[in-house]
């Protein structure tokens, strides 16, 4: 059963429709794309499955449970969590404070046992590889490795899936190939990851399934393989040639 | 019928003057991206100074008015927008709302020093009093009527700029994207300015045409709220429409004489509740506004930084705080230690504001209220003993700090949905109508079933006797004192601890970002509540302490513009930093008051030199308003910049200790008698400023880090590096430094020119 | 040729002047977060540029920077051969630098008729702007008194075109006109583009749908991770398109 599924989400701003009737499914265990040009409603999706945004019609499913309704942070206590697209860090914290006040929350929110919020921040800032920017600003460091701050932050809250909103955009190639090695760690450990990204390679590598949005509509779903040789897929990427003189 | 049609013409009337300052502050606050807090003080001053040519100088009227009008409200409105509210680009909200709230204190310390108001002035009606026509059995002036006809011919006007010029097509533009209009080659900056200045030329308006209305009496502090209503109407626009903004006007105006109309008279509280009635509109207004959504880190780029010490210091701190107070009381005389301790207290109310503004990042704009909720609950229940033996009891306070904390979770209420600007105008307006309505209300109150009476603020003014704790006895002025300095620095450590712990992690989390929290789970409700509750609870407890310190208090110990001075020298000391709630507290409770009656003491001591000494006082009231003003040259505050200062102290220890032992020498000079508490004061001040620079000049490479000190001995003679340097330049420098904004060449060559003129 | 030509040099034998629009090692960025780490790029006079890449790569960030929008932290920005590094944007409007920013360059609660009078703060009279306009594109002489935001996205793109079109630049730069329009509309679009260029107008053009423009383009460059990695002619970026964009 996939833990996290979206059902014909629709989303309209204005009179401009941004989402119409999108359902994706993202499996535990797994890295699941979710690809498509700019403005084709991808973060919109995230927001939508966040709370951040209310659909005008469709489901949002947690581990088989309606949370169409639900405020964002009682989702994040349901073992949702995210990273954005653009940087939403506690700016006014260290590296070290800003995964560590995920903890807090975890804590106050006395959702499971108490959890040693130094050592558990610890623990995360090894997997992640951030040690050597634990006591800076956050302001400080590289887009690239706030990135994966983001990450290791959401990973404090010990969700069961999580959102990465371009989390290799700024990257340097060869941070972005440790973070790919990273991701399929976080999978194989049970975590269901569904990943937004253009640095398509990156998801080609990592993905197991993959959806491409256009348009706000799916346009395609598929393994790595498939969504490559799909015709539609690399009319939507490239765009078409009819009509141009 | 009569009464109806009479109290509709009158509403009319009114709320096409509302309508007319409310349109200035839509316009400003679209074009500029600014919220005037000061609309209302810039109506005020163009109100007295109308009074001043008109009556004063009796220029005739169309003369008066088109100089008014014509000539110094717009010049006020473009000169405001092109010194200080241009450079307010890029800064917090906090930052800018502080800063017009500077201005407005400014303006209204201003019309104090030119227009002395014990004096009384009346701005008569256009045409007199007799002068109009005769309408359903009521007269309407001429005024009223050019008031009206004002109105309207303001709404037709600006609706005519907005759609039939192309500067007014382009302010629309502006609301939806300033970076647009640049690229169609307009300077989004001129319009701001032509804004302002319309925006002020409206106000001026507003003013001139409400004062004869109102009555004709010329006052400050009553015409200065004239903002409240306008803020009031602006809302039914959300800031935005002009058109909804005077139908809010209008709804207001009308309201307004309809309940002076149709309120029984036996309801005792009906003219409070006509003069509140603005207030709880806005109040309501702001909690029905359709919920904004989650917003993230808007203030990312913002300029403003903090440092956060550890517990340890913060103890270290508290010690010396206490130490460093018993030393001084060695030197004072009695009303000295009065005076200091109202001080400490105006800072343990200022405490609340660290907490909420600078941690959490919400902002209130009634802290002193705060604490006159805890004084009335002391009053009514936590005396005991009657006379010289009556004392404020312990179970008193600790109800009065509840209840408050009760109350701040209902002002909450409006701030689980509004951020920023609209919570600071939701708390205003409680400010206001807490004033208005709780502690103007001196008349008793028949209550229907117990057959007894009952008034807030019986007879306009409230003993509140010395605190009695078990054997302490706050009776006395030395225990008082040390009293107020131990519970400061309790409460101070107290909040560095939180501040260091999960929750003031994640407060300062949620300021960061509320959208990150929410989708980490953390409940931004649970949390904000907490916060100002815990917040309310410290003003309630400093505002009983400070009640206790003056002993009587009248309703204008905690009107909303002391609040209002309070965090702004909270702010421009440093909102995020305990010393700032000290800093800002003494200057609030003590500091300019004191040094006002000192120069006015001077005055009428040497009456030669008599008008000196007064205008120096005058100076040294309006003061704070300028540093408030200044604000947005270093928007972290003093506190920041003296201690970033001295965080590089720490590599030259010598210089420290010869400062510690000046400082010393100083201290026991005054205790000898040879040198007077002004010199020790003045001497210390310069000692704590000076010691940097002192610093700097012996162990440049602490400040500037040694590969500086080398590239700047490369460029300039050995003898002259650091010496000549201005001490602010090298501040500024520095703080620059800290918020990534590098020394450009041409700040470099400034450095160097300035260095060289001397020498 | 390969693809180790260095984008200077690849710019040069189309370009025997100088370029009207030249970036240098220019560095940019949002506050403390760098974007562009050392872009080079030339728009030789007359020529129609593709900037290609995906998204995340500094496309836009590149444009805002010419338009005046993103200051230079470091290198040169230079127009017509002068550093004009620190210009305003509304300065470069009325130097004849027009910019169609990403998302419909429009006042979406202005009327057709009000946002091209605003298009006049660049100095060219409303007879012609509007003359221009309603030529070209006939339907908004139809909708001159409806709100912008009414329209179309297509009618929208065309309104933020009319603008370069009746203020007659010396330099448009265009971003992601195909964002979120139908097929046919975005042809139209760049058979109006291709237009302008024939007229002898230089044009900038960052758009992620790399076949739209490639036909109408004289040189493309690829931009990733804030660098320009690639310079040619369209045929010989073509080849490299899926390597980028599908990650080969």
């Amino acid at each position: 059963m996939p833990l996290l599924e979206t059902a014909a989400v629709s989303v309209r701003f204005g009179g401009n429709v941004a989402l119409s009737g999108v359902s994706i499914a993202v499996e535990p265990n797994t890295v699941t794309g979710l690809i498509g040009p700019n403005g084709a409603g991808k973060t919109t999706l995230f927001n939508v499955i966040t709370g951040l945004q209310r659909p005008a019609a469709g489901h949002v499913l947690l581990s088989g449970a309606d949370v169409t309704h639900m405020s964002p942070y009682k989702r994040a206590q349901r073992g949702l969590a995210r990273t954005f697209q653009r940087l939403e860090l506690f700016i006014s914290l260290s590296v070290r404070d800003n995964i560590r006040v995920a903890g807090d929350m975890r804590n106050a929110s006395r959702r499971g046992p108490r959890i040693d919020v130094g050592r558990e921040a610890d623990r995360v800032i090894e997997l992640t590889g951030l040690a050597d920017v634990a006591g800076r600003d956050v302001a400080e460091i590289p887009t690239g490795r706030a990135r994966v701050v983001e990450l290791a932050r959401a990973l404090m809250t010990d969700p069961k899936v999580l959102l990465l909103d371009e989390p290799a955009s700024g990257q340097t190639e060869q941070e972005t190939e440790t973070f790919g090695e990273l991701l399929r760690r976080l999978a194989g450990d049970g975590l269901a990851i569904c990943l937004v990204e253009h640095d398509v390679s990156l998801v080609m590598q990592v993905c197991s399934t993959i959806y491409v949005l256009d348009y706000g509509a799916v346009l395609a779903s598929g393994t790595p393989a498939e969504i490559r040789e799909d015709p539609a897929v690399i009319t939507a990427y490239l765009g078409t040639t009819e009509g141009v003189a | 019928m009569h009464t109806f049609v009479e109290f509709t013409i009158f509403g009319l009337i009114l709320g096409g003057v509302y309508g007319i300052a409310a349109s200035g502050l839509v316009l400003t606050y679209n074009t500029s991206g600014i919220f005037n807090f000061a609309h209302g003080a810039e109506a005020m001053l163009g109100a007295f100074l109308y009074w001043q040519v008109r009556f004063g100088w009796h220029w005739p009227a169309p003369l008066a008015l088109l100089f008014v009008l014509g000539v110094f409200g717009p010049l006020m409105g473009g000169v405001l927008y092109l010194l200080i509210m241009r450079g307010l680009r890029d800064t917090a909200e906090v930052t800018k709302i502080v800063v017009s709230v500077a201005l407005m204190l400014g303006m209204l310390y201003l019309s104090v020093w030119i227009w002395n108001p014990s004096t009384p002035r009346t701005d008569e009606k256009f045409f007199g009093s007799r002068s109009g026509v005769h309408l359903f059995g009521t007269i309407v002036t001429t005024h009223e009527m050019i008031a009206l006809a004002a109105a309207v011919v303001i709404a037709v006007g600006l609706r005519m700029l907005f759609y039939r010029t192309r500067a007014g097509v382009a302010m629309r533009g502006a609301v939806d994207d300033p970076n647009l209009l640049q690229l169609n080659g307009h300077n989004p900056e001129r319009l701001a300015a032509f804004s302002w200045a319309l925006g002020a030329f409206l106000a001026v308006l507003a003013g001139v045409l409400i004062t004869p209305i109102s009555g004709g009496a010329v006052e400050a502090n009553a015409l200065t709220l004239l903002v409240i209503d306008a803020f009031a109407a602006a809302m039914f626009g959300r800031l935005r429409s002009v058109p909804r903004t005077f139908v809010g006007a209008v709804v207001l105006g009308l309201a307004n004489n309809y309940v002076a109309a149709y309120f029984p008279k036996t309801w005792s509280w009906a003219s409070n509740f006509r003069i509140s009635l603005p207030m709880i509109t806005l109040f309501l207004v702001l909690i029905v506004l359709p919920q904004d959504r989650l917003r993230g880190a808007s203030i990312q780029r913002s300029r403003e930084r903090s440092r956060v010490p550890s517990v340890r210091t913060a103890a270290i701190a508290g010690v010396a705080l206490v130490t460093v107070v018993i030393l001084l009381r060695q030197l004072m005389v009695d009303s000295d230690i009065t005076a200091l301790t109202i001080g400490l207290t105006f800072a343990v109310i200022a405490l609340s504001l660290t907490l909420l503004t600078g941690y959490a990042g919400e902002m209130n704009l009634a802290a002193v209220s705060f604490g006159a909720i805890g004084t009335l609950i002391v009053f009514h229940l936590g005396v005991h003993g009657h006379g010289l033996a009556a004392r404020t009891t312990i179970g008193g306070i600790l109800l009065g700090v509840l209840v408050t904390a009760v109350v701040g979770a209902i002002v909450a209420l409006p701030a689980l949905r509004l951020r920023g600007l609209y919570l600071a105008l939701a708390t205003m307006a409680f400010a206001v109508f807490m004033t208005a309505m709780v502690l103007h209300d001196g008349q008793p109150h028949k209550l229907p079933l117990l057959h007894s009476s009952f008034s807030f603020f019986p007879l306009g003014t409230m003993i509140i006797p010395a605190p009695k704790v078990g054997p302490i006895d706050l009776q006395d002025g030395t225990t008082f004192l040390m009293t107020a300095t131990v519970v400061f620095a309790l409460i101070g450590t107290g909040l560095i601890a939180l501040r260091n712990s999960s929750f003031g992690r994640r407060l300062t989390a949620m300021k960061d970002s509320p959208a990150a929290s929410a989708t980490l789970g953390q409940n931004l409700i649970k949390l904000k509540l907490s916060v100002f509750m815990l917040s309310a609870a410290i003003a309630g407890l400093g505002g009983i302490l400070m009640s206790a310190a003056f002993t009587s208090v009248t309703p204008d110990h905690f009107s909303v513009f002391v609040s209002l001075a309070l965090l702004m020298l909270v702010v421009v000391s440093g909102i995020t930093y305990v010393t700032g709630a000290l800093l800002g507290g003494l200057l609030a409770g003590v500091g300019f008051s004191l040094i006002v009656a000192t120069f006015n003491a001077l005055s009428l001591e040497h009456a030669s030199l008599h008008g000196l000494f007064a205008m120096l006082a005058h100076l040294a009231a309006v003061a704070p308003a300028l540093i408030g003003i200044g604000l947005g040259r270093s928007p972290s505050g003093s506190v920041h910049d003296i201690v970033e200062s001295y965080r590089h102290m720490r590599d030259a220890k010598g210089v420290l200790l010869g400062g510690a032992i000046t400082e010393a020498a100083v201290y026991l000079l005054t205790l000898g008698g040879i040198v007077t508490n002004w010199w020790f004061a003045i001497l210390t001040v310069v000692v704590i400023l000076l010691l940097p620079v002192v610093g700097q000049m012996v162990k440049p490479e602490a400040f500037l880090g040694e590969a500086e000190v080398a590239r700047r001995r490369a460029e300039v003679p050995l003898a002259l590096v650091g010496i000549d340097t201005p001490y602010t330049r090298q501040m500024r420098d520095e703080i620059d430094r800290a918020l990534g904004m590098e020394i450009t060449p041409e700040l470099a060559a400034s450095i160097l020119e300035s260095t060289d003129a001397p020498a | 040729m390969s693809s180790t030509i260095s984008p200077a040099g690849s710019a040069a034998p189309v370009a025997p002047d100088e370029p009207l629009l030249e970036l240098v090692g220019v560095r940019a960025g949002y506050g403390a977060i760098e974007v562009l780490h050392g872009v080079d790029l030339r728009v030789p006079p007359g020529a129609l540029v593709a900037l290609l890449g995906p998204n995340g790569g500094g496309k836009t960030t590149t444009l805002k920077l010419c338009a005046g929008l993103v200051p230079v932290t470091d290198g040169e920005f230079r127009l017509a051969g002068r550093v004009v590094n620190g210009v305003t944007a509304n300065q470069l409007a009325r130097l004849g630098v027009c910019s169609v920013p990403e998302g419909r360059g429009i006042f979406p609660n202005l009327t057709v008729r009000e946002n091209l009078w605003l298009a006049t703060g660049t100095g060219k009279r409303m007879e012609s702007i509007e003359a221009a306009a309603y030529r070209r594109f006939p339907i908004l002489g139809e909708r001159r008194r409806q709100l912008a935001g009414t329209l179309s996205g297509g009618e929208q793109q065309m309104l933020s075109l009319a603008r370069a079109l009746g203020t007659d630049p010396t330099l448009l730069l265009l971003d992601e006109l195909s964002l979120g329009l139908a097929p046919i509309v975005v042809a139209q679009m760049y058979e109006t583009v291709r237009q302008l260029a024939a007229e002898g107008l230089s044009i900038l053009v960052a758009e992620q749908f790399a076949r739209t423009v490639l036909p109408i383009a004289q040189l493309a460059a690829i931009m990733l991770h804030g660098r320009i990695v690639r310079v040619g002619t369209p045929s010989e970026i073509e080849e490299d398109l899926s390597t980028t964009y599908l990650g080969g």
